[in-house]
C-alpha cells in the first residue's frame, strides 16, 4: 500500500481550551514528514493547510479522523467565531475516528480546574463518562498525557492507516502505550527495589518515590520505554513523575510523597499493601553497600 | 491425612515443644536431644525438620510472628475505629501472654537477647515481617482515616510495642499485682491518647 | 471604514479591527475573547506546584515559565531571609536549556509562520517545505534541552536551589553534538556561511550578499519596498539578565537601567488581555529589544538605516539564534560537573514569602510574582511578553504593535507586520 495510490484519510486537528503543548510536542516528531505523507491534512493550528479556522468552524469540511486538543465547555469558548462545542459535535458525527490528544481533551486536565462544574474532557470528566461517551465511544481513542509524546499519536495514526485494531483499556487508552507504568524502565529501578531514597534533588542515585513525590509506580504511561525527545525522561533527570496521564492530574503537593507514618499513601499499581509492606520490610533489612555509594567520583 | 499435612503438624509440634523447653530451662541450656526426647522422636528425624538449633531458633521467631500477625490482621479487617482496634490488639497480646506465655517470653528473652544467633538469616525485620506488616497496616489505616496523628513510624511503633512488651516483661518477673488482662483498659486508653490526631 | 479580521496561527487567535482612512490603516483594536484562568487555578496550591502548573500557560514557551516560576520562589526565600546560592553548574544548565527553547521558538516562528506568510504576501512561493526545516531544527535542539531537563514541552526540572539533573560527561558530549548539528543547520539553511564568519559581519551590505533563507527574506523585503514598514515608537525594554542578556531600556539608542518594580498591569476595554507599562510608558520587548539594550552591533547597523521596521525586527529574532548557538556551546564547554546540582536542603520549609522571577523568554520579558502564605499560593501574577507589545496605548500614544501597523495599506500587510512580533495568544490569555 503506497501513499501515492491509496486513499489518504483526511485529518482535522481541532483545538479547544488548550496551551498548545500537544501541537508543539507532535511537531517535534523526528519522522513528521513521513507520517503526514499518509494523510490529507485538512486543518492544523500551525502548519499551512488548505482551509482556515473560519472555514473549519462552518462545519462543512470532509474529514475522517478528528484530533482533539484541549478541554471542553458547553458554551463560552469559540474558535473561528463559533462555539467549539458546536464545531466538535458536527465533526465528531462525520468522522470514523476521534483521538483525544492530551489530558485536557481526554479527562479535563489542568484547565478543568478553572471551572470544574462546566469544563471536562471530551468523553470523560475525570474518570466519569460524559453524555458524549455513549454517542462517540465506538470511535474514541484516548491519549492522555500533559503533553502527549509525539510517538503515541503517530502510533495511533499509523495503526489507523494500516487498518489494525488498537487494543484499548476501559478508558480507551491504547494498551501498547498505557499498559505499563512510567516506573517501567526508569534508571533508578534498583533503588526502588531496595528502598533507597534519593537524598534530596539533584542526584542520579536514589529513588524518588519515597519522598520526592514520584507517581511513576502507579501512573500508566511509557515515558521510560519510549523516551522523551528520543533521549530522556523526567525521572531519568531526577524530576518526579507527576501522574499527568491519569484522570486525577494534577494532584497537589507534587514534589513530596504523601505518607502515613512513613508508608507511601499510594501503592504501586495493582500491588496490595500487605505485599508491598512485606517486600519493603525484607528489602530494608539489608544494607547493600553499592546502593549507598555515589556511582561516579570525579577527582577535583 | 496427607503426608504434607502430617509433616506440617509435626513441624508445629516441634516448635511448640521447643518453645516450652526454652521457657523452662533457658535457650542455651536446652539441646536438640532434649527436644527430641520430649517429643519421643529420634534426633535424626528432628534434624530432618530443622537442620540445626540456630535454624530452629529462626523458624520459631518467624512462626510466632506469623501467628501474632494473623491475629492482628483479623483485627485490622474489622470495620471498627482505630481506638477500638487498639483495645482489641492489646487484648489479644495480653491473652497470648496469659495463655501462651512462652511465645512472648521467647521474643523478649531469646530473640532480643541473642542477636548473634539471629544476625544471619534474620537480618533487620525479616523474620518478624508477618507481625510488623500488620502493625504498619494498622497505622496506615489510622492515619489515612484521620484518627491517628501522622508521625514517624518508629516513634509510634516504639510507643505501642515497647509499652506492651514492657508490661509482659513485668508479668514475667512476677511484678504485676493484678492479672495482666486487667490492665487492658488503662493501657489501651493511654496508647490511644498518645497516638490520636 | 472598519474591517474586522480573525487572525489565527498566533499560538491561538485574536480579533483585529482595522480602521481605514483614505486607503491606509489609521487605527487597530486587538481583542482576545477568552482566558483560561491560570492565575486563579494557582491560588490554594502548594508553592512548588507552580513549577508544574505555570509551564502549562504555553505549549511553546513553557520552559521560560518554569524558570520564571522557580526564580520567583528563590527570590521569595531570599526576601524571607534565606540565602539561596545556586552553583555555577546549576545556573549554566538553566541558562543552557532556556537558550535551547528560545532558539526552538525563533526557528519555528521563522520557518512555520514568517516564511510561508511572507511568501503569500508578496506572491512568491518558493515551493519549499519550510515547516520541515523548523521541525528538524526543533527536534534536534530540544533533544539537547531534554538531556538536562528530561523532556520538552513541559519540564519541571528546575527546583528551588538548582536543578534535579545530575549530568555526566557522556550527557554533556551528547548535548554538544546536538548543538553542533543545530549550528550546521543554521549555517546551511539560514545564513549560508560558517557561523564564526557570520558573526564577524559588520556592515549591512555583507548581509544582503549571503545565501540562505535570512538573506533571501531581507532581500525580498527590500525589493518589495517593505524595509521601512512596521516602524513603531523605537522604544525597547528588557528585564531578564543572563550571561548573554542585559536588563535595561533603550529609547532610540540610549540605554538606561530599569527596575521591575515600576512595571504595572492594567485592564483594557473589550479584551481580556491586560496592558503593561513601565513608568506609565509603552515599550517593545523581544529579541530586537534585547539587541538594542545590549547594543548588538549588526542589529544596531540595520536599526541605524531602518529603525524598528519589520526588517530589523525579523533580522533581530533570527540573528539572536546565532548568538544563542555560540553562547550555548560555551556554557556546555565550561560546565563544572563536580559542583552540586541543588544546594537547598530538602527538609527546608519556608511557608510565607513573596517573590518575583524575571526571565527573557523568546518573545521578551516574562515576569512571575508569587505570594505564599502558610505554604500555599495566595496570589500569583504572570505578565507575558506579548502583553507589552499588544497593549493598546491611550489617547496620547498608540500601542507598540498598533503603531507598527498604522500606515499599512491592506489588512494582509498589517497582519504580516503583526506576526513579526511573534504574538503568543495562549500566553496573553492565561
Amino acid at each position: 500500500m503506497t501513499s501515492q495510490t491509496s486513499y489518504k484519510p483526511k485529518l482535522l486537528w481541532l483545538q479547544s481550551i488548550t496551551c498548545n503543548g500537544n501541537t508543539h510536542s507532535f511537531l517535534n516528531h523526528p519522522d513528521l514528514a513521513s507520517i503526514l505523507s499518509h494523510f490529507d491534512l485538512v486543518y492544523h493550528p500551525v502548519l499551512e493547510t488548505p482551509f482556515n479556522i473560519e472555514e473549519v468552524a462552518r462545519g462543512e469540511l470532509d474529514c475522517d479522523i478528528l484530533i482533539l486538543e484541549g478541554s471542553f465547555r458547553k458554551e463560552g469558548f469559540t474558535r473561528g467565531r463559533v462555539e467549539v462545542s458546536k464545531i466538535v459535535e458536527t465533526y465528531a458525527k462525520k468522522v470514523e475516528h476521534i483521538i483525544s490528544a492530551g489530558t485536557c481533551a481526554t479527562f479535563g486536565g489542568i484547565f478543568k480546574e478553572y471551572d470544574p462544574e462546566h469544563i471536562s474532557g471530551f468523553c470523560f470528566d475525570a474518570e466519569e463518562r460524559t453524555e458524549r461517551y455513549e454517542i462517540y465511544a465506538s470511535k474514541l481513542i484516548s491519549l492522555p498525557g500533559c503533553p502527549i509524546h509525539p510517538r503515541w499519536l503517530s502510533y495511533v495514526l499509523m495503526m489507523l492507516v494500516k487498518g489494525n485494531p488498537i487494543p484499548i483499556d476501559e478508558l480507551h487508552r491504547p494498551q501498547e502505550l498505557y499498559g505499563i507504568t512510567v516506573h517501567t524502565g526508569c534508571t533508578r529501578n534498583e533503588y526502588f527495589e531496595w528502598k533507597i531514597d534519593s537524598k534530596g534533588f539533584g542526584l542520579k542515585e536514589g529513588c524518588l518515590f519515597y519522598e520526592q513525590g514520584c507517581q511513576g509506580p502507579y501512573t500508566r504511561g511509557s515515558c521510560n520505554k519510549i523516551l522523551w525527545n528520543d533521549t530522556s525522561s523526567k525521572t531519568i533527570v531526577g524530576t518526579p513523575c507527576f501522574g499527568c496521564t491519569e484522570p486525577s492530574f494534577p494532584k497537589t503537593a507534587l514534589f513530596s510523597t504523601k505518607t502515613n507514618m512513613g508508608i507511601p499513601a499510594t501503592m504501586p499499581l495493582g500491588v496490595p499493601r500487605r505485599a508491598y509492606l512485606t517486600a519493603t520490610g525484607i528489602a530494608k533489612s539489608f544494607r547493600i553497600k553499592r546502593f549507598e555509594e555515589r556511582i561516579i567520583t570525579y577527582d577535583n | 491425612m496427607k503426608i504434607t499435612e502430617k509433616k506440617a503438624l509435626r513441624r508445629e509440634s516441634i516448635i511448640q515443644t521447643a518453645l516450652q523447653l526454652f521457657s523452662l530451662k533457658g535457650f542455651h541450656k536446652t539441646t536438640i536431644p532434649d527436644i527430641a526426647e520430649k517429643l519421643q522422636m529420634s534426633v535424626g528425624n528432628l534434624y530432618n525438620y530443622f537442620s540445626s538449633k540456630d535454624i530452629l531458633a529462626k523458624e520459631i521467631i518467624k512462626y510466632t510472628s506469623e501467628v501474632l500477625g494473623n491475629e492482628i490482621r483479623a483485627v485490622n479487617m474489622l470495620d471498627i475505629s482505630s481506638e477500638e482496634k487498639i483495645k482489641k490488639i492489646v487484648e489479644l497480646y495480653f491473652r497470648m501472654a496469659e495463655e501462651k506465655p512462652e511465645r512472648i517470653e521467647y521474643f523478649l528473652r531469646v530473640y532480643l537477647a541473642n542477636r548473634e544467633v539471629f544476625k544471619d538469616g534474620c537480618e533487620g525485620m525479616m523474620c518478624v515481617s508477618g507481625f510488623i506488616t500488620e502493625i504498619m497496616i494498622f497505622f496506615d489505616d489510622g492515619v489515612s482515616s484521620g484518627e491517628l496523628r501522622n508521625q514517624d513510624f518508629f516513634s509510634a511503633f516504639g510507643l505501642f510495642m515497647g509499652y506492651l512488651g514492657g508490661m509482659v516483661f513485668l508479668k514475667g518477673e512476677e511484678m504485676l499485682p493484678k492479672d495482666i488482662g486487667q490492665y487492658t483498659d488503662d493501657i489501651s486508653r493511654n496508647i490511644y491518647a498518645a497516638l490520636k490526631a | 471604514m472598519i474591517i474586522r479580521e480573525l487572525i489565527e496561527k498566533i499560538e491561538g487567535e485574536a480579533e483585529l479591527d482595522f480602521t481605514f482612512n483614505e486607503g491606509k490603516i489609521e487605527d487597530v483594536r486587538i481583542s482576545f475573547a477568552f482566558y483560561r484562568g491560570m492565575e486563579e487555578i494557582l491560588v490554594g496550591k502548594d508553592a512548588r506546584d507552580a513549577l508544574v502548573i505555570t509551564p502549562r500557560v504555553c505549549g511553546i514557551c513553557n520552559h521560560a515559565h518554569l524558570i520564571a516560576a522557580v526564580e520567583a520562589i528563590e527570590n521569595g526565600y531570599e526576601n524571607a531571609g534565606l540565602k539561596v546560592e545556586l552553583s555555577s553548574k546549576a545556573k549554566a544548565i538553566r541558562e543552557f536549556t532556556l537558550s535551547c527553547e528560545l532558539m526552538q521558538n525563533h526557528m519555528t516562528w521563522f520557518y512555520m509562520t514568517i516564511l510561508p506568510q511572507f511568501e503569500k504576501l508578496i506572491g512568491e512561493a518558493s515551493g519549499e517545505n519550510h515547516a520541515l526545516k523548523a521541525s528538524y531544527f526543533s527536534s534536534t535542539i530540544t533533544k539537547a534541552l531534554s538531556i538536562f531537563a528530561g523532556q520538552w514541552p513541559h519540564s519541571s526540572y528546575a527546583v528551588p536551589g538548582g536543578v534535579t539533573c545530575d549530568p555526566t560527561y557522556v550527557d554533556v558530549m551528547q548535548a554538544e553534538n546536538l548543538v553542533d548539528e543545530s549550528i550546521r543547520f543554521y549555517e546551511e539553511m539560514v545564513i549560508g556561511i560558517p557561523l564564526d564568519k557570520y558573526l564577524e559581519i559588520d556592515s549591512n551590505a555583507f548581509l544582503y550578499d549571503l545565501d540562505g533563507d535570512l538573506a533571501r527574506v531581507l532581500h525580498l523585503m527590500s525589493m518589495n519596498e517593505m524595509s521601512d514598514m512596521g516602524q513603531s515608537h523605537d522604544r525597547f525594554i528588557a528585564f531578564g539578565e543572563s550571561s548573554l542578556f542585559k536588563a535595561g531600556k533603550s529609547m532610540k539608542t540610549r540605554v538606561y537601567e530599569v527596575d521591575s518594580n515600576y512595571v504595572k498591569e492594567s485592564i483594557q476595554k473589550s479584551t481580556v488581555a491586560k496592558a503593561v507599562t513601565y513608568k506609565h510608558k509603552l515599550y517593545e520587548v523581544g529579541p530586537l529589544a534585547r539587541a538594542m539594550v545590549s547594543k548588538e552591533p549588526m542589529v544596531k547597523h540595520l536599526h541605524k538605516r531602518y529603525k524598528d521596521s519589520i526588517l530589523t525586527r525579523v533580522f533581530a529574532r533570527v540573528h539572536e539564534v546565532a548568538l544563542l548557538l555560540t553562547r550555548s556551546k560555551e556554557l556546555l564547554k565550561n560546565l563544572r560537573l563536580d559542583e552540586p546540582s541543588c544546594s537547598l536542603d530538602k527538609e527546608l520549609m519556608i511557608d510565607d514569602f513573596e517573590g518575583v522571577g524575571v526571565v527573557e523568554a523568546a518573545r521578551g520579558s516574562l515576569i512571575h510574582k508569587t505570594t505564599v502564605k502558610e505554604g500555599l499560593i495566595s496570589k500569583y501574577e504572570i505578565i507575558v511578553p506579548t502583553q507589552w507589545n499588544l497593549s493598546h496605548g491611550d489617547d496620547n500614544e498608540n500601542g507598540i504593535a498598533i503603531e507598527a501597523m498604522v500606515g499599512a495599506s491592506s489588512t494582509e500587510e498589517a497582519t504580516f507586520i503583526f506576526r513579526t512580533f511573534d504574538v503568543c495568544s495562549v500566553c496573553t490569555t492565561q
